[in-house]
């Protein structure tokens, strides 16, 4: 009888491996091969000729005004809300951590927003804002929407700071300006920059907050950002154009991406 | 906690103090319902079916030996980071030529494959105790049995706070139902408010206050639990 379970039953790594399939699966058949598909798409000139179009196909989006407008608001976004977000979410957890407040509850409170449906909240925040007519009220929902999970990861590798450094740095006049700003910063850079790479890719999802609040496909020029480009085509199902725009953006991101693993990588050794 | 009373507050207004936004939601606007528990439904199906693919994958990716393990790693990591415009396309490609594009299994299927719930569970699951699942498998070997008593025995707290957020994303969906969804009756929550002023009444302030309701309540019962599970 043993020999026989031994001959039916794999082995214990294989099953383990076999643990992974289904979901491997479902993203081959969701994303991975139509990803293929979507650069093919963006190769051909239509769906019925299918003659080669690579080079048109991207100057045509590329050269786009709506393109480059959206494209550009994109990169503000990143470039204005992103360090406020960071350094803001720094400032916070250091008093958090070292400040003589009870920091009991106040930590899991950040959470309640980002639980919390967009949708609720950007009909609120179209009242308080009504007249105000630049991006500002929607920088400011990004940053409210994503402070919780930057404080919860800084607060998390502060608190793991070895105290008795502290001390020493004290004892030596040190005060708690400069010892944060040369001590505690430093040690903390991988999971600093993990902080800044998670809010610019969160900069990319932006989309649903900002289009809750203008409530339409056309928002003003300044609102407009590259996912309003992208979900336009898509209502439009201008696949060409589509395809072309994701390719782009999946470069762009993953580019985003790359850098900001490689430099993580670098700063843990 | 402002934005959330004051979206409360402009519920009972109307030029003045009253119900009248309430009773047009709840009365004259039967659409609501309908959409109300398709937030739900969607939102609960994808929360115990996505649980179930990627707690075995995380699974998997921390226990088994094997080459490109760290490169599906890194794809999964890749693809959590993508903004949803550019997986979308994908999804939607893959959903056309499978017909199923109208469909309730549209909405789901797509979600519970996303990388999200993979990447948390394997940094959870980095800190599993290794002696306890070779104890388990002098027992069975079964792996089914192992993840069922082992696995996820130890890591209750986090995955409940995995499906807590899990459930927050998928209520709050709504660019899916959107692209995906041509059947008024098919959508969600979201697209109603989104289009609240299509409907009789002022029904958008009732309508945001019952969105925030299911959210809440398992903001607040969960609420240590969720502590317990973002500290590891």
């Amino acid at each position: 009888m043993n020999k026989k379970r031994g001959k039916m039953r794999l082995s214990w790594n294989r099953k383990c491996c076999i643990c992974m399939l289904p979901a491997i699966m479902g993203t081959l058949i969701f994303s991975l091969i139509p990803f293929f598909r979507v650069l093919y798409y963006s190769m051909i000139n239509n769906q019925f000729e299918k003659s080669f179009a690579l080079i048109s196909n991207y100057r045509r989006v590329l050269e786009n005004e709506y393109f480059r407008i959206a494209f550009k608001n994109s990169i503000m976004l990143i470039l204005i809300c992103v360090p406020i977000l960071v350094v803001l979410a720094i400032v916070i957890s250091l008093i958090l951590v070292f400040g003589k407040m009870k920091q009991k509850g106040i930590q899991i409170s950040f959470i309640l927003p980002m639980v919390i449906p967009t949708a609720s909240i950007a009909v609120i925040w179209r009242q308080f804002f009504s007249d105000i007519e630049n991006i500002f009220p929607v920088y400011l929902l990004f940053i409210w929407k994503n402070i919780g999970i930057c404080i919860i990861l800084l607060t998390a590798v502060f608190a793991s700071v070895d105290k008795e450094i502290f001390e020493a740095a004290y004892m030596e006049g040190a005060g708690p300006m400069k010892i944060h700003l040369h001590m505690t910063l430093p040690i903390s850079a991988p999971t600093i920059f993990f902080t800044v790479l998670l809010s610019i890719v969160n900069s990319f999802r932006i989309f649903k907050e900002s289009y809750l609040y203008y409530g339409t496909n056309y928002p003003p020029d300044y609102g407009y950002t590259l996912q309003y480009y992208m979900n336009n085509h898509f209502l439009k199902l201008n696949y060409q154009n589509l395809s072309v725009s994701a390719v782009f953006n999946t470069l762009f991101a993953g580019m985003i991406i790359a850098v900001g693993l490689i430099f993580i990588r670098r700063f843990q050794r | 906690m402002l934005p959330i009373l004051s979206t409360v507050g402009m519920s009972f207004w109307q030029e003045k103090l009253s119900l009248k936004p309430w009773t047009d939601l709840l009365f004259d606007t039967p659409i609501f319902y309908r959409m109300f528990w398709n937030s739900v439904f969607y939102a609960f199906v994808i929360v115990i079916l996505e649980l179930c693919i990627a707690v075995p994958c995380a699974f998997g990716l921390v226990t088994a030996k094997m080459r490109g393990k760290k490169i599906i790693f890194m794809i999964y990591l890749i693809l959590m980071m993508m903004p949803l415009q550019v997986t979308l396309l994908p999804n939607y490609i893959g959903l056309r030529d499978m017909g199923l594009i109208n469909t309730r299994m549209g909405i789901i299927l797509p979600m519970i494959f996303s990388a999200f719930g993979i990447i948390i569970m394997h940094q959870y699951m980095m800190n599993l105790d290794e002696a306890q699942i070779e104890a388990a498998r002098l027992e069975t070997s079964s792996v089914l049995k192992v993840l069922i008593y082992v696995v996820v025995a130890q890591m209750k707290t986090c995955i409940i706070a995995t499906a807590v957020f899990i459930f927050a994303e998928c209520f709050n969906m709504l660019e899916q139902p959107m692209l995906f969804l041509k059947d008024e009756r098919l959508k969600n929550l979201t697209v109603f408010i989104m289009n609240a002023s299509d409907y009789e009444g002022k029904v958008l302030f009732p309508a945001s206050v019952i969105f925030l309701i299911p959210v809440l309540i398992l903001y607040l019962y969960f609420n240590e639990t969720l502590e317990k599970g973002i500290k590891l």
